[in-house]
């Protein structure tokens, strides 16, 4: 469970006169659950990329548990994220030919972690998120399914925060409820804070807290009625 | 990260098998040119082994070579017969013995020669015995003929057809174990028998020849050169060549002191590699002779073999070079297609190094099975080609491998290794933000 604090935050990409995402200061509580919305281009994914550490901004700092992520190398980005950042996508990037159960643990496995009790929290997980088969290859699955695979992946090495990019876009209205009560569920039962970027009025608003971005910059912040 | 090495592979078999085949391809001739080259060589030397020396006609050596150690036909001019008679006599010599061609029987050839050389040249009978009588013939292993077989002589070198000699049979009494020389597909007969069937060595013959210092001798053989005459009363008339026939029963004469009639090539063993040199020297400048080390006469063929097999050579390295470069070409698209798959690793929490690793990894293992392959390709090719030229020729054909072998398989594996380092370098450096916005 991990406390995030932005400061002085700027991004530009080259050939754009305006930052991407300029954000002065916002900070979310350990455990807390926020939502960022806004339409395409305001700079959600570019959040998402910053707090993830996949991107470093310009200026600025991005403090995760008071440690600043900006200052550290690519490679010691990609280790931290590992280690602290669960992530669900809107496209789940599934590697196809592999199992549920082996998708779930490639990352674990490729970074050399994936020890006996990863792997039996592996089948805990796969089962947690309503998955029988954790056999079945990801081809077979539904696209409900295969995001449920996503969730089980993100949360495989306990991390204190859980981000979603649109995680319910690609799914039908039914699917997408499930994933996103299942996010909730989880990110609840794990003690992860949860970042959840999306459209979806019926997941966002059942979040503590929702930011609006238009244009790089917070427009709205709303502090949400717990709902669940 | 092999397991999922194992699954991309299998996700892409028909890639993947392509590209094995032409990793596979592109060695196997490589492999086949160096195994049949080295085949060839220690075949061809092993098969000259045991023939020291040999002397014949002024005229090629090379051919002198082929017609008497491998026994390919053709047409050698001959030699006074008084050289056997000489060599017979030299003290430097430990044996000397005749080798006279032209009949064959199914495509084998029959060669004319003495007890010395069949003993001095093979390990022995698998079956039967040394012929003891002129009618009398020994095969060699790879002859498809059963000990008591009947063999009607042809004229003429195989598959020129020519006429059979007719009333004129051997019948085999021995077969000899392989000695993997072109001799295994021989027949080999007295040399007697040889130039009695082409009326030589008889009456008749010796006035051409004339050597009257001989008449003594001749004429206490006389008896047995009428009674064979006899047996061909009649038939004179009728012949294309000097034509007499064999006198099956008549004992085996291998007492070459007199009137010896002239002969293709003697092969001589000397008693010590100086007597082997000197008796080179004494019969290279001699009148009407040559002679001739053939293991110099190979070397001097493998210097040729070998421009051959370094022209193939660099054929086959270009072949490899352009399949190289097609994989570097099919490398580099695949990372740029995978991109957001590469990056989507990293995302979720894969290290760099095992982003390189998978890319270099499958490339490598796919190199590494196709060289494989192509090293069992390329030694099936050489057994087949070598089975083939055993068939015909007799000589066996050592296909095998050395550690040059082992020292070109890593070579292989080495460039291949550095050569993957690149597709797997440009998924390292792939930023997984670009990848995953695409």
């Amino acid at each position: 469970m991990l406390p995030l604090a932005l400061s002085g935050v700027s991004i530009s990409f080259p050939g754009l006169a305006q930052p991407v995402l300029s954000i002065d200061d916002l900070s979310v509580p350990a455990g807390g659950r926020l939502a960022v919305t806004g339409a395409s281009g305001s700079g959600k994914s570019t959040f998402v990329n910053l707090v993830s550490g996949l991107e470093r901004p310009d200026r600025g700092a991005i403090r995760w548990n008071g440690a600043d992520i900006t200052t550290l190398s690519e490679s010691r980005r990609d280790r931290w994220r590992a280690e602290n950042v669960g992530l669900v996508m809107q496209d789940f990037h599934l590697f196809p030919g592999l199992a549920a159960i082996d998708n779930v643990l490639l990352p674990a496995r490729l970074a050399r972690a994936a020890t006996a009790e990863v792997k039996s929290r592996a089948h805990e997980l796969l089962s947690r998120v309503g998955l029988a088969r954790p056999e079945q290859s990801v081809e077979t699955m539904s696209r409900g399914e295969m995001q449920r695979v996503a969730v089980a992946r993100a949360l495989l090495r306990r991390p204190g925060v859980l981000i979603a990019d649109e995680p319910t876009a690609s799914l039908d209205a039914e699917a997408g409820a499930e994933v996103g009560q299942l996010l909730l569920e989880l990110a609840n039962q794990e003690g992860a804070t949860l970042i959840v970027v999306s459209h979806d009025e019926r997941l966002t608003e059942r979040l503590d807290r929702r930011i609006r971005l238009a244009d790089g910059h917070i427009v709205a912040d709303t502090a949400m009625r717990a709902s669940s | 990260m092999i397991r999922f090495v194992f699954a991309d592979l299998r996700r892409l078999w028909a890639a993947s098998l392509v590209i094995v085949l032409l990793v596979a391809l592109a060695t196997a001739l490589g492999v086949a040119v160096t195994l049949q080259e080295r085949a060839l060589r220690l075949g061809s030397a092993r098969a000259a082994d045991k023939f020291d020396l040999i002397v014949g006609a002024p005229g090629s050596e090379t051919q002198l070579v082929l017609s008497s150690v491998f026994l390919q036909p053709a047409a050698l001019p001959l030699m006074s017969g008084d050289v056997l008679t000489k060599l017979i006599a030299d003290p430097r010599v430990d044996w000397a013995a005749p080798i006279g061609f032209g009949d064959n029987f199914k495509g084998y050839p029959i060669v004319g020669t003495t007890t010395d050389l069949i003993s001095g040249t093979t390990t022995g009978f698998s079956e039967g015995q040394m012929f003891a009588r002129e009618g009398e013939a020994v095969v060699g292993s790879g002859v498809d003929l059963p000990v008591g077989a009947e063999v009607k002589p042809m004229h003429g070198t195989a598959g020129e057809g020519g006429e059979t000699h007719a009333d004129s049979i051997y019948h085999v009494v021995g077969k000899l174990q392989p000695t993997g020389t072109a001799w295994d597909r021989a027949v080999l007969v007295p040399i007697q028998a040889v130039w009695h069937i082409h009326g030589l060595g008889e009456d008749h013959d010796h006035e051409e020849a004339g050597h009257d210092e001989h008449a003594a001798r001749h004429d206490e053989d006389a008896d047995h050169d009428h009674e064979a005459e006899a047996h061909h009363e009649g038939e004179a008339d009728e012949e294309h060549h000097h034509h007499g026939h064999i006198d099956a029963d008549a004992p085996l004469d291998e007492d070459f002191d007199h009137e010896v009639p002239g002969l293709p090539a003697v092969l001589v063993k000397p008693k010590t590699i100086a007597d082997a040199y000197a008796l080179r020297q004494a019969y290279r400048t001699g009148e009407g002779t040559r002679a001739v080390f053939p293991a110099e006469v190979l070397t001097g063929l493998y210097a040729t073999l070998g421009d051959a097999r370094a022209v193939l050579m660099y054929v086959a390295y270009g072949a490899q070079t352009l399949v190289a470069a097609a994989l570097m070409l099919i490398a580099v698209i695949h990372v740029a297609q995978r991109r957001k798959q590469i990056g989507a690793l990293r995302a979720f929490g894969a290290p760099r190094l095992a982003v390189f690793g998978i890319v270099w990894l499958e490339l490598l293992l796919l190199v590494a099975i196709g060289v494989g392959a192509g090293f069992g390709l390329g030694y099936g090719a050489a057994e087949f080609l070598a089975g083939l030229f055993t068939a015909q020729s007799g000589v066996r054909m050592p296909v095998e491998f050395t550690t040059a072998d082992a020292a070109l398989a890593a070579t292989l594996l080495v460039v291949a290794a550095l050569m993957a380092a690149l597709p797997a370098a440009l998924a390292y450096r792939q930023s997984p933000v670009e990848a995953l916005r695409g």
